[in-house]
């Protein structure tokens, strides 16, 4: 997401290609003061997710009278090494007010079909769900999507299992880490702190961002960020028998849980060793959180509080707040895998990562289906006894 | 080596000649093949007919179907199946001949030609029959169908009379439309089976069902779902009222057919209440684009005469429900070959499940992988009858949205 900053501050003409939009100033108290736009809701700092399909979608608005709101849950099949073997994605529309709706999903769709509850039926196109009737006030839109694999490196973990001797490793790392241009510079503290407690306020209820600006005085730089999204986990290891050891979770019987959460000021990664017990199936489901700890304030209360025990830096204040509102921005934008069509509309994302095997590639035939290779090589005997039949014919009738 | 090359330039010759347009000049012809029941359901097939006609004279009067450096023109040519299967049949191989790209029919014998048309690649459109199996997008990939389905409307009918706390009698006539529909409407009300007083069977060519009429008002029924043919709803209509049983009648589409009220003319009070499902003529968008299909119909063919007249001695016109169906499909088919980029049935066939168009009432039209069907469920509404005419209920959430379509000269 490339937004401009367009005023020249102290000298210094900046265009930022950052995840937040500095405007320029309305009219300031003080010729170097601007109002600076702060990260949130929108925009995201990368296209995907929402997964977007491989072609060009028709954009679809839903018409105003209709609402949507998305609970989704997204089904990772995972292989013996930690790969994403299959992807697919149960998407809950639920839409609410009267009126037409045709709603285009672009995702990276392999087969649709309607899921459990759903009050119609999904259409199908290359790289679209569709969705096409009358709400009559209240209407739920199911859709079991299986996905192309290829979109299992938009998830929010990555996993990784080694396995040496008796020896089981499992290594989970947060997968929204991104590299992005931020800003700094002098703010006010005492509404840095109220911002900071009402972003704190709005990520512990769960709520999305709203919009909100800053004032910073003088010069504004740019630096380098690195924001991931919080993701909680929670996770099992059921193994055929008992483990002998287990390091970073705990061992119940032949079961091994573990929890965490990867980010929010914490580590991006969490590994599980354990020793003996044989292979295990993983279930692990991931969601995108809020902030607890990043936001925490100092030995205090509030924000608030806190600047009133003691001074705190304005540029502490303001890189605070610019990154966590970059956290929850990112969190947010893993909250729908698949699009909510409704731009305003509320979304939530499951992710569910299972151990599976590797499916088999459709339409190659099966390997107990003796009747269907027989069927190939008779074909292929016949297309080969076609050409070279012709292949006689001809020179016979050429040489004629 | 000479020879083998002159024999591999012929069947390169041959080959480009192996085409489905015709005619030698810059200007192709691609056939769309009409097959109705001229002789058997004239107004059907009159109304399919014209529809698919209306549209490919606007496509050609826009300059055809550009495709590669070739522009291509639309033929109708039109068969008569009289409501049969085996002339079906024969039409279908008869049209194939013709070299037609699709055939627009109002689904009789499909069971029959669907796969006389698929060794082809050449996709059918159903633009009346809503029977249930006459279309899958997975076992009948060349079978697409534009007209509200029977399926559609029994759901549509469970969902609106239930509530209403009725008891409704089931009747069908032995006609294949009865049958099919009788099975539709039971599963409907499978969840409910104390909706249902009974479910009777009438025949379909029978005048006087005074006797079945008798036991359906035993029964305990406070409402009567008729699925049949237009004589068997009219009969039904005619018996109850001539022993003063006031009772409400819902039918499928074809309690509107023009037959029903001129069988009625006598007794306009009879058609009075009548209430039928069908598919909505207009959209969201307001009544706006159906009115100029409409319009343009009307200037064209001159308007679809019922045969009656209302109380205020005006004659009643049909409105051109199926004909919009048909001109819709006509369209999908070419925005198919424009996204082919080729005039090959199987491409076409292909293009088919991607394009969409917009539709003669606003409703964007078009099929998917999934779904043949260009009416979806949620399409049908509910419509009652009032001297002669009829407009949209009121207690329905779709219908309440619609507006009523003007089917006499005084709108």
């Amino acid at each position: 997401v490339s937004l401009r900053r367009g005023a020249c501050l102290g000298g210094l003409a900046v265009t930022v290609t950052v995840t937040v939009t500095v405007f320029p100033a309305p009219v300031p108290a003080s010729a170097a003061v601007e109002q600076v736009l702060l990260p949130g809701p929108t925009p995201y700092p990368t296209p995907s997710p929402p997964l977007a399909a491989v072609g060009v979608v028709p954009t679809r608005p839903l018409p105003f009278t209709i609402h949507a709101r998305v609970a989704e849950r997204v089904h990772a099949g995972v292989g013996p090494d930690g790969e994403i073997v299959s992807l697919r994605a149960l998407h809950r529309l639920a839409l609410t007010g009267k009126g037409d709706y045709l709603i285009v999903i672009g995702a990276p769709v392999v087969d649709v079909h309607a899921g459990p509850g759903s009050q119609s039926e999904p259409g199908l196109r290359i790289g679209q769900i569709l969705w096409s009737g009358f709400s009559p006030g209240k209407k739920l839109l199911v859709a079991d999507a299986e996905l192309s694999a290829g979109a299992a490196r938009f998830l929010p973990l990555r996993l990784h299992v080694t396995r040496a001797g008796g020896r089981y490793s499992l290594t989970v790392t947060n997968a929204t880490v991104l590299s992005e241009t931020s800003y700094e510079g002098k703010g006010f503290p005492r509404q840095l702190a109220t911002l900071l407690d009402r972003t704190r306020a709005q990520s512990l209820a769960g709520e999305r961002l709203d919009s909100a600006y800053a004032s910073v005085e003088g010069r504004v730089r740019q630096r380098p960020a690195r924001i991931a999204a919080p993701v909680a986990v929670q996770g099992v290891l059921r193994f055929p028998s008992v483990p002998t050891s287990v390091r970073g979770a705990t061992l119940r019987g032949r079961s091994v849980s573990f929890s965490a959460v990867l980010g929010d000021a914490g580590p991006l990664s969490l590994r599980v060793d354990v020793r003996g017990g044989g292979t295990p199936r993983l279930r692990l489901v991931a969601e995108p959180t809020k902030l607890v700890r990043a936001l925490a304030p100092p030995a205090a209360s509030s924000w608030a509080a806190a600047l009133r025990k003691r001074p705190i830096p304005s540029r502490v204040l303001l890189r605070t707040l610019i990154d966590t509102r970059m956290q929850l921005v990112r969190s947010d934008q893993y909250q729908a895998f698949l699009a909510n069509p409704d731009p305003q509309g509320a979304a939530k994302t499951v992710y569910v990562y299972e151990s599976a095997a590797a499916p088999t590639p459709k339409g190659s035939p099966s390997a107990e289906s003796g009747s269907g290779n027989g069927d190939a090589l008779v074909l292929t005997l016949a297309l080969v006894g076609s050409v070279l039949g012709i292949g006689v014919a001809l020179v016979i009738w050429a040489h004629s | 080596v000479r020879r083998l090359a002159f024999l591999l330039a012929g069947l390169a010759l041959i080959a480009a000649g192996c085409g489905k347009s015709s005619g030698g000049d810059s200007t192709g012809r691609l056939v769309v093949a009409v097959d109705v029941p001229v002789t058997g359901s004239p107004y059907v097939a009159q109304t399919i007919r014209n529809g698919v006609q209306l549209a490919t004279d606007n496509v050609n009067g826009s300059g055809g179907i550009r495709v590669g450096s070739r522009n291509y023109r639309l033929a109708v040519k039109l068969y008569d199946n009289h409501l049969s299967a085996r002339q079906a049949v024969e039409n279908m191989r008869r049209a194939l001949d013709a070299g037609a790209v699709a055939v627009v029919t109002d689904g009789t014998g499909v069971d029959a030609t669907w796969q006389i048309a698929n060794r082809d690649h050449v996709p059918i459109d159903i633009a009346y029959d809503g029977g249930t199996g006459l279309v899958d997008a997975e076992t009948r990939p060349n079978v697409f169908r534009i007209a509200p389905t029977n399926r559609g409307i029994a759901f549509r009918l469970a969902e609106y009379l239930i509530p209403k706390k009725l008891k409704v009698a089931l009747v069908s006539d032995d006609s294949a439309y009865g049958r099919q529909g009788a099975a539709d409407v039971a599963h409907a009300f499978s969840g409910n089976p104390e909706s249902v007083a009974t479910k009777l069977t009438v025949p379909a060519g029978e005048t006087d069902l005074s006797p079945q009429i008798l036991r359906l008002r035993r029964s305990g029924a406070t409402a009567l779902l008729v699925w049949g043919q237009p004589p068997a709803i009219a009969a039904v209509l005619s018996a109850a009222r001539t022993i003063g049983w006031n009772v409400p009648v819902f039918t499928p589409p074809t309690g509107a057919d023009p037959f029903v009220r001129q069988q009625l003319a006598d007794h306009p009070a009879w058609v009075d209440g009548l209430t039928f499902a069908s598919g909505r003529m207009t959209a969201e968008v307001g009544p706006a684009p159906f009115l100029n299909f409409q319009s343009q119909y009307e200037s064209t063919y001159g308007v679809d005469r019922v045969g009656v007249k209302n109380a205020a001695g005006q004659p009643v016109f049909q409105p051109p429900e199926f004909a919009m169906y048909s001109s819709d499909f006509v369209h999908v088919l070419v925005a198919a070959i424009t996204k082919a980029g080729s005039v090959e049935p199987e491409k076409i066939l292909r293009a088919l499940n991607e394009v969409a168009t917009q539709g003669a009432n606003g409703d964007e039209r078009g099929f998917n992988e999934h779904s043949h069907e260009g009416v979806v469920d949620d399409d049908v509404y509910f419509a009652r009858f009032k001297d002669m005419v009829y407009s949209p209920v009121h207690d329905d959430p779709l219908s309440a949205t619609l507006p009523a379509i003007p089917q006499t000269s005084a709108g």
